[in-house]
Formats: C-alpha cells, sequence, structure tokens
C-alpha cells in the first residue's frame, strides 16, 4: 500500500469554472486506478461522478485520460502511472466529446459516427443465407476480422485522435474498425457500397498518427485497419477517389520536412486549379492559427523519418487483398 | 410528463434486446429503457460460451438431460424442452445476425467443452461469447430505429393497479429527469443480482433492480436461495476464469500437485457441474491443501502458448492484468466467488408472471430451467430463448389490453420518495451500508451453509434494512447523481438479500448450490419444491410450488 495523490479534474456541468481536486488514497501499485477513484467515492467524496461497472476491461464504460493518455482505468493499474508520474496519477475526462459532469462524457457523437457506417449485415436479397444452418466461414476469413471483434466501444481511440476534433465529417478509429469488420465479412453483401460510401473525409482523414493505436486496451488497432480500408478503397473504386491522392500528399509532406505543409498538400491533393475553390478554406485556417506559409523542417527530422521507414515495412502494412470467398456457403 | 409503449421492455442485455425485437416484430410498438448504454449488459462479460445441441452426433435429450441433472432435479423440465429444442435455431439465428463465431476447419459452428455436458455442445467465440453476442443482437435492434432506447435511465418504480401492469416510472441519469413510461405489458430483463455480495464475478451495476420492483409490486420470486458460486475466480478481484479454459483442458491442482477433482468426480473430473467443483476447492483449501494464499491452482500451461493465447486471450489478459501471472508459463490462482442468481421473478414458460401483463427474462427471471444449480453456457441461451418468448407473448397481450391508466399522479409519488430521500440532512451513506451487507452475505451465505450463520444472517439483513431507512444521500446535483442511483440500488439489495436468506434458512436439504451442512442430503420427500416468496409488511412470506417432472424421474446424481 502506497499514498497516491489522485488529481482529478472536477466539472459540476452546471457552468462552474472546471478545476483540479486532489485526493489522497491508500492504494496496492497491482490496483486497478478504478479501484481508487471507488475509494474515493466511496470515503471521501459520494459527489465525483464517473461510469464503470464491469471493472475487467470488457463493458468499455471507464475510459478516461490517465496522465494525458486515453486509458482503461478498470484496467490500467496503479504502479505503471505512479511510477513515472511522481506518486500522482492525473485524471480528466475524455476528449472529443462534452463533458456532462466530472469525468462522464457525453458521447453522442462517438455513437453517431458508429451508427452512421451502418453497423449490422447488409444481406443479398437474392443470395440469401442458408436456411436452418449457419453460413460457414473458412478460419481465414475469420482471421480476416483481425482483432476487430475485441472492439468493447469504449471510445479511448476516439478521444485519443487528432483528427475527429478537426472534421466532423471524419468517422474516427473506432467507427473506421468497426467498418472494416463489415467490410471483411463475408456475409455481408454491401462490400462496394461500403467502400464507396465514407470517401474522402470519412476515411482519408485519418493522420496515420496510431495514437488510437496506443490508447486501445483491446488490441483493435484501429489505425491498421483503416489503412487496410484504404488499400480496399483504392483497389475497388480506383483512382477516381480524392482521399489517396490527398493522403499521399499528406505523407509525402511530413515525410520531408515532419511538419504539415498545408499549401503543398492542397496542391498534391488537388492540384492547381483545385485549390482555387479552397481559398475560403484557407482563409479559415489561417484564422485557426494554421500558417500557410513552408516550414523549416523541424528538428528530429530523422526520428520521424525512421518512424516512416517502419510503418512502411512492408510486413507492418502487406495489403490484404480483397477479402478472400466472398459470399458464404450452406454446407 | 408521460411517455408510452406498447411494450416496455427494461434492460436492454441479451434478454432484453431479445424481447424488444421480438415484440417489435410481432408488430407492436416497443421502448426499451436500460441504466446502461446496451452494449455495456453484463452480458458482454460472459466468457466461455452457449450450448445447443447442433452436432448431427450429439441429442436434444441428452442436453435435457444433462441440463435436468445439473438442475439437481429442481429445474422444470417443460421449461427446459423448450431451452434445448430451441437452442440450435436460436444460435443459428444469431449467426446470421452477425454475430462472429469461432470455426472448425471445415467451416462450421466450432464447439468446445464445458461442465456437466456429456457431449461437446458449447458454441463459442475466443472467450468473449457474450460479447459476440450483444454486439451481433445490438446491430440486429438498431437497424430499426423504430425501437426506441432510452439509455442511461434508470427504472425506480414500477406500477402495478387494476390488477394489472401500467407502466414504469424512471430517472434520467444526465439530467435527473423522472418521467413515467405508461405501458400495456412490461417486460422486466434487469439481469443479475451478484452485488448482494462483494466476492463476486457480477459488475458494480448488478443489482437486481427489476427483481426487487417486481416484487415489491407483488410478483412471486421463486428458488433465490440458489446461488451459485463459480469455482474458478481470482482472488481479490474475483474476476471470472471462464469454464471454458477447463473445457479447453486446463486442470485444477491443489498445493501438493494433485489433481484433486479426480476424487470428487472419478468421471466428468475437473468439468463437473459447477456446484461440485466450488465444493471440492472449498474443502481443499479448508483441510490445509490449498496455496498460502488460500486458493488452488488452474493450469493451462500443458496445453501451449499459441491455443492458450488465441482460444483464451480475454482470461490471459486478466491473469497478467489483475493477478500479475503469465498462464502461459505458471498456474491461476483461482477460488469461488457469487456468479448466477439461479432464482429470479417467478415466470412460466410463456414468460409470464402472476401479474397480468407483466413479464420477466434473463437473468431476472427463473422459469426455472436451472433448478438448484444452473450448467454453465446454459444461460446466454435462456437470455435469447425466453427473452424472445416473453417478447412475443408481451406483445400478444399489449394487442388487446386496454391503454395504460399510469399518470402524473404515479411521476408525482416517485419523485416525492426520491426528493425526500436527497433532502435528507444526514444519516449513513450507501456504500457504508452496501459494504456491511456484502460481508455479511460473504461470511454468513456461502458454498456451505451453517444455520447458526444463516439466523445471523437474516438478523443482520434486518438490521441493515431497518438503518437504509436512514440513508443519506450527499450528492444533491441532479445531473448524473450516481450517489442517489447507489442509495435506490441498495434498497433493491436489501430486499433481495433478505429473501435470498429467508430462503436459505427455511430449505432444511442440500441440493444443488444451497448446501446446508446441518442437512447434507437432498431431501426428495420434502423438498422437491420450488421457494415462492412474496412481500408482506412482516418481510417475506414463503410458499412453494410443485417441480414439473416429464421424462427424467429423480436419481442421485454423480459426476
Ligand atoms: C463474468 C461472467 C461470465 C459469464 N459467462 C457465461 C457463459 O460463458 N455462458 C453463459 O451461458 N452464461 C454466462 N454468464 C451468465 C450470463 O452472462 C448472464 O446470466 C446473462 O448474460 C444475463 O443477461 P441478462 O440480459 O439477463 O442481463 P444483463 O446483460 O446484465 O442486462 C441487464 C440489463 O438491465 C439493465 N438494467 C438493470 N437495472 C436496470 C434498471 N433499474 N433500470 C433500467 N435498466 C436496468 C442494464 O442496463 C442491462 O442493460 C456469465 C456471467 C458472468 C458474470
Ligand atoms: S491514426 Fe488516424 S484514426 Fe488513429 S488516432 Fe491517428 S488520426 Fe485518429
Ligand atoms: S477500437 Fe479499441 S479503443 Fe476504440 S472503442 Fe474499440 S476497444 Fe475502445
Ligand atoms: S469498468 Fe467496464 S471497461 Fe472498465
Amino acid at each position: 500500500m502506497t499514498q497516491v495523490t489522485y488529481q482529478i479534474l472536477r466539472n459540476d456541468g452546471k457552468g462552474g469554472v472546471p478545476h483540479f481536486q486532489n485526493f489522497v488514497v491508500e492504494i496496492g501499485e497491482t490496483e486497478a486506478i478504478l479501484t481508487g477513484l471507488i475509494k474515493i467515492r466511496n470515503e471521501q467524496d459520494p459527489t465525483l461522478a464517473v461510469r464503470y461497472s464491469c471493472r475487467q476491461e470488457i463493458c468499455g464504460s471507464c475510459a478516461m485520460r490517465v496522465n494525458g493518455k486515453s486509458r482503461l482505468v478498470c484496467s490500467r493499474l496503479v504502479g505503471t502511472e505512479t511510477k513515472t508520474h511522481n506518486n500522482t496519477i492525473r485524471i480528466e475526462p475524455m476528449a472529443n466529446q462534452p463533458v456532462l459532469r466530472d469525468l462522464v462524457v457525453d458521447q453522442t457523437p462517438f455513437w453517431d459516427r458508429y451508427r452512421h457506417i451502418r453497423p449490422h449485415l447488409i444481406l443479398d436479397p437474392a443470395n440469401p443465407l442458408p436456411q436452418g444452418k449457419e453460413s460457414r466461414m473458412t478460419p481465414e476469413q475469420v482471421d480476416q476480422f483481425r482483432e476487430t471483434p475485441r472492439c468493447i466501444a469504449c471510445a479511448s481511440c476516439y478521444s485519443a485522435c487528432p483528427a475527429v476534433g478537426s472534421d466532423p465529417d471524419f468517422l474516427g478509429p473506432m467507427a473506421l474498425a468497426k467498418l472494416y469488420r463489415f467490410t471483411v465479412d463475408p456475409r455481408d453483401a454491401a462490400y462496394h457500397e461500403r467502400l464507396e460510401g465514407i470517401q474522402n473525409q470519412k476515411l482519408w482523414l485519418c493522420l496515420r498518427c496510431n495514437l488510437c493505436v496506443e490508447a486501445c486496451p483491446k488490441d483493435v488497432r484501429p489505425a491498421e485497419r483503416i489503412v487496410d480500408l484504404k488499400r480496399l478503397a483504392n483497389q475497388e473504386i480506383g483512382k477516381r477517389e480524392r482521399g489517396s491522392k490527398h493522403s499521399i500528399g499528406f505523407l509525402n509532406n511530413i515525410e520531408q520536412g515532419g511538419l504539415l505543409n498545408e499549401t503543398k498538400l492542397a496542391r498534391d491533393s488537388l492540384g492547381l486549379f483545385g485549390m482555387l475553390g479552397q481559398v475560403g478554406k484557407g482563409f479559415q485556417m489561417m484564422r485557426h492559427g494554421k500558417s500557410l506559409k513552408k516550414h523549416p523542417p523541424i528538428q528530429g527530422l530523422s526520428e520521424v523519418q525512421a518512424i516512416y521507414a517502419d510503418l512502411n515495412k512492408p510486413e507492418d502494412i502487406k495489403g490484404r487483398e480483397r477479402p478472400v470467398g466472398k459470399g458464404v456457403k450452406g454446407e | 410528463m408521460t411517455l408510452s409503449h406498447d411494450v416496455l421492455v427494461v434492460g436492454a442485455g441479451l434478454a432484453g434486446q431479445r424481447a424488444a425485437l421480438q415484440a417489435f416484430r410481432a408488430g407492436v410498438d416497443v421502448g426499451v429503457i436500460s441504466k446502461l448504454h446496451p452494449l455495456r449488459s453484463h452480458s458482454g462479460a460472459a466468457q466461455g460460451g452457449i450450448n445447443a445441441a447442433l452436432d448431427p452426433k450429439d441429442s436434444v435429450h441428452d442436453h435435457i438431460y444433462d441440463t435436468v441433472k445439473g438442475s439437481d432435479y429442481l429445474a422444470d423440465q417443460d421449461a427446459v424442452e423448450v431451452l434445448c429444442k430451441e437452442a440450435g435455431p436460436t444460435v443459428i439465428e444469431m449467426e446470421h445476425m452477425g454475430t462472429i463465431f469461432n470455426r472448425a476447419p471445415d467451416g462450421s459452428l466450432d464447439r468446445r467443452a464445458f461442465g456437466g455436458a456429456s457431449y461437446n455442445r458449447t458454441i463459442y467465440s475466443a472467450d468473449r461469447t457474450g460479447l459476440a453476442l450483444l454486439q451481433g443482437l445490438y446491430e440486429e435492434v438498431g437497424r430499426d430505429p423504430k425501437i426506441h432506447i432510452y439509455e442511461e435511465w434508470d427504472a425506480v418504480d414500477l406500477v402495478v393497479r387494476d390488477g394489472r401492469v401500467q407502466g414504469v416510472v424512471a430517472m434520467e441519469r444526465k439530467s435527473g429527469k423522472i418521467e413515467g413510461f405508461g405501458a400495456k405489458a412490461v417486460v422486466i430483463a434487469t439481469g443479475p443480482a451478484g452485488r448482494v455480495y462483494g466476492k463476486t464475478t457480477n459488475s458494480h451495476e448488478s443489482t437486481g433492480d427489476g427483481c426487487a420492483l417486481a416484487y415489491r409490486a407483488g410478483a412471486y420470486l421463486k428458488d433465490m436461495e440458489f446461488v451459485q458460486f463459480h469455482p474458478t475466480c481470482l482472488p481479490h478481484t474475483s474476476i471470472l476464469i471462464t469454464e471454458g479454459a477447463r473445457g479447453e483442458g486446463g486442470i485444477l491442482r491443489n498445493a501438493k500437485g494433485e489433481r484433486f477433482m479426480e476424487r470428487y468426480a472419478p468421471h466428468f473430473k475437473d468439468l463437473a457441474s459447477r456446484d461440485v467443483v466450488s465444493r471440492a476447492i472449498v474443502t481443499e483449501v479448508k483441510e490445509g491443501r490449498g496455496f498460502p494464499d488460500g486458493t488452488v491452482h488452474l493450469e493451462l500451461m500443458h496445453l501451449g502458448k499459441e491455443k492458450v493465447e488465441t482460444k483464451l486471450q480475454e482470461i490471459v489478459a486478466y491473469a497478467r492484468t489483475f493477478a500479475g501471472i503469465d498462464p502461459v508459463v505458471e498456474g491461476i490462482p483461482v477460488y469461488p466467488a457469487q456468479h448466477y442468481m439461479m432464482g429470479g421473478i417467478s415466470t412460466n414458460p410463456k414468460g409470464e408472471t402472476n401479474i397480468p401483463g407483466l413479464y420477466a427474462a434473463g437473468e431476472a427471471a427463473c422459469v426455472s430451467v436451472h433448478g438448484a444449480n444452473r450448467l454453465g453456457a446454459n444461460s446466454l441461451l435462456e437470455t435469447l430463448v425466453y427473452g424472445k418468448i416473453a417478447g412475443q407473448n408481451a406483445a400478444e397481450y399489449a394487442k388487446t389490453a386496454a391503454a395504460s391508466t399510469l399518470g402524473q399522479t404515479d411521476v408525482d409519488a416517485t419523485t416525492g420518495r426520491i426528493h425526500q430521500l436527497v433532502e435528507r440532512k444526514e444519516g449513513e451513506l450507501p456504500a457504508k451500508l452496501r459494504a456491511e451487507l456484502q460481508s455479511t452475505m460473504d461470511e454468513l451465505v456461502g458454498v456451505y451453509r451453517h444455520p447458526d450463520d444463516l439466523i445471523n444472517a437474516v438478523t443482520r439483513v434486518a438490521q441493515l434494512k431497518e438503518r437504509y431507512q436512514n440513508v443519506h444521500v450527499a450528492d444533491k446535483s441532479s445531473i448524473f447523481n450516481l450517489n442517489l442511483v447507489e442509495a435506490i440500488e441498495l434498497g433493491h439489495l436489501l430486499d433481495l438479500a433478505e429473501v435470498i436468506v429467508t430462503g436459505a434458512l427455511a430449505r432444511t436439504e442440500s441440493r444443488g448450490a444451497h448446501v446446508r451442512t446441518d442437512y447434507p442430503k437432498r431431501d426428495d420427500a420434502k423438498w422437491l419444491k420450488h421457494t415462492l416468496a412474496q412481500i408482506t409488511k412482516e418481510g417475506p412470506s414463503l410458499t412453494y410450488l410443485p417441480v414439473t417432472i416429464t421424462e427424467y424421474q429423480p436419481k442421485e446424481r454423480a459426476y
């Protein structure tokens, strides 16, 4: 047992100024951070608002920011934070979702994106599933789901994602991982429509920053599934779509300079004429503090480039071709 | 303000959602209220699998027999028959909805062994079958936005008047707003009540709300003294390690390295029914053959890293995170903890309770298919089979029932009661009373039940109920006031604890999960009957109901 300071961002949800409040908790290093929050509620301050239920990393209720990172507090152990943070655990509500009170956020934006991808099987009436029998699915077909069936909809990834905040169209990591799950499902008949439906902003705004991978407690690796979707989309829809150009521009851009050069990016993805149509947006960006002038290469550019080299290693992003054996047989 | 639906389902776990889907398909207007987002329901925590005799070499009859034997002959055999016959179609329906199951090399649904089963008939999805089913069902329900789901609303009152159900009064967590939900028929599917105990595999929100609301409104609770303790739970946290781990070949050993289950169940060994295995573990530890931390070990090492890490992915993570143990290389320390309530709101095989218009399904209900001891992987099945039946019958009832009379006066009555609670200036906090209740149940109403302990428990629960009259809600906010919610939930837990201990003290025999040290034998002459508890001013009044026996006459159980 040690004494740990829980530094919690309180917010009454009624317009009061959010502020940090410290609680000192007696707790073991191998206990979950959630245990400390429950102790605070039970012994010090029953008004602390926090969502939790299963306490075993399966209901997805308890995501919040712990020392700045999106975590599930029921499976994140006290010791993993206190060692590196001077015996202090700073806890704030998830990002990208409005706070209702204390650590409880309104998840409407997260669920809206989830619903947007039509998260259910879409069957082909002309080719129904076998009656009175399960549809057969090879173990390879099951493998193609990768780890997406483990998703517990905790929104940790959504909270960590820098892109969802910047564009309401971008579907975000969880919804896209879910979309991938349906796209590769051999029972699903909407393969083309699903890939067509997410063109441009909905898919391609992903920055490949991998923060969602780091935040996900269930190893769903949304960023990798997004890469898969991009590959499938490229394959299925081909050159007609613009997203890939944008994304390649984006990638090259950062790889070359370590920072985003918005002008060059726009030129790469839209071409010079396309850019003229975007003048308004350029002004908007400037208002938001984004500069259109060229940045000098950042310090540590070699590290960025090393990350890229690593990400581009063939085994890491080896493309899954069109899902094997689309369509299922009864026998 | 009041809202209204033909059928109102309370609870959005597997049972509630399946009921809602069926009522909707039957053509009535359906609302669902759930205190958690549906995907956060505790069904999602189910690990091991769901039983169905799908293999041509298996038979529905064997499934029925195994279930009846597992129940120690207390299950109603007509209800078990429905359960097992519907199992195959139910699993296939879930597969067609999109549930992702593990597959055999030929592409069919893979199966694993489970406790008390004479054949490998447990269909599974790694060790997160509950999550897979819950996702599949939620996706299907979400297909049609006409099924209105009120998320994060707590049902706080069930209104029964003029000899029938009228609806529910509920409170929204986000706003504290209290509203009436008039309904022609209500399906209670609020899930487990494991938090009556401290050492439980159930979630913090598993507080038996619907059982208590129905009981208060005059419904019978059945067989509440039958509480399942799962043999293999992590110490301290009581997080479950699925029976599927033994189904995949895991073995229990005591500190002397003995595979002790060979002594208790020579034939079924580690896969005997749960009551048998739990008693064996408690006995081993009590007689000094446990590890110093009071556990036995569940060994998976011999299964090989690949199998353990793929088929038991979640529990490997649990053991590593919550016990600091790597099951690939060392034994997992385990000990029994409360896991499942065989009892619940008494229904017949149509899902009907004794109150017209009131239906129940899932763990909140008792049909009864589990009798005195539930077989693993039969509960997920029950939620879906009987959820569907209850939903269908609720819809049929609603089609001819008169409109609900639920109105503002009902809402005002609830609001008044809750304001009184919140406005109380002092008293004991719910967390304190809850902790005392849980330690009472952990210590006195466990795997083995001593008569003195039970008498003691009756007194202590009564005292806690008395103190609860002055429970203090320190939080005065209207937004996400969990202190208020836990005070309300505690009232439910206390009512249910009272019924459990009263029933346990009255039942002077040992059957399935209910084991009396002073009456170690099953007594069919006196006790082959269901306990029914009904609320009175003096506490629960007990009556009894015969067991339906069709094919299998009771005989001694051996594993
Ligand atoms: C760890 C664990 C593992 C298990 N593994 C298996 C297994 O492998 N196989 C198997 O067959 N069984 C298993 N079980 C048992 C099985 O999972 C449960 O019995 C079953 O899922 C219960 O489903 P339900 O729909 O009845 O309840 P739940 O899924 O718990 O749903 C209850 C619903 O009611 C709502 N609710 C509760 N109170 C209120 C209220 N006052 N107002 C509004 N809504 C409310 C909740 O929000 C929730 O949506 C397991 C159980 C546990 C705990
Ligand atoms: S990799 Fe893409 S989806 Fe993931 S956090 Fe970064 S921007 Fe968001
Ligand atoms: S992908 Fe991972 S982090 Fe995102 S919601 Fe699912 S489980 Fe949570
Ligand atoms: S409490 Fe369920 S995921 Fe943390």
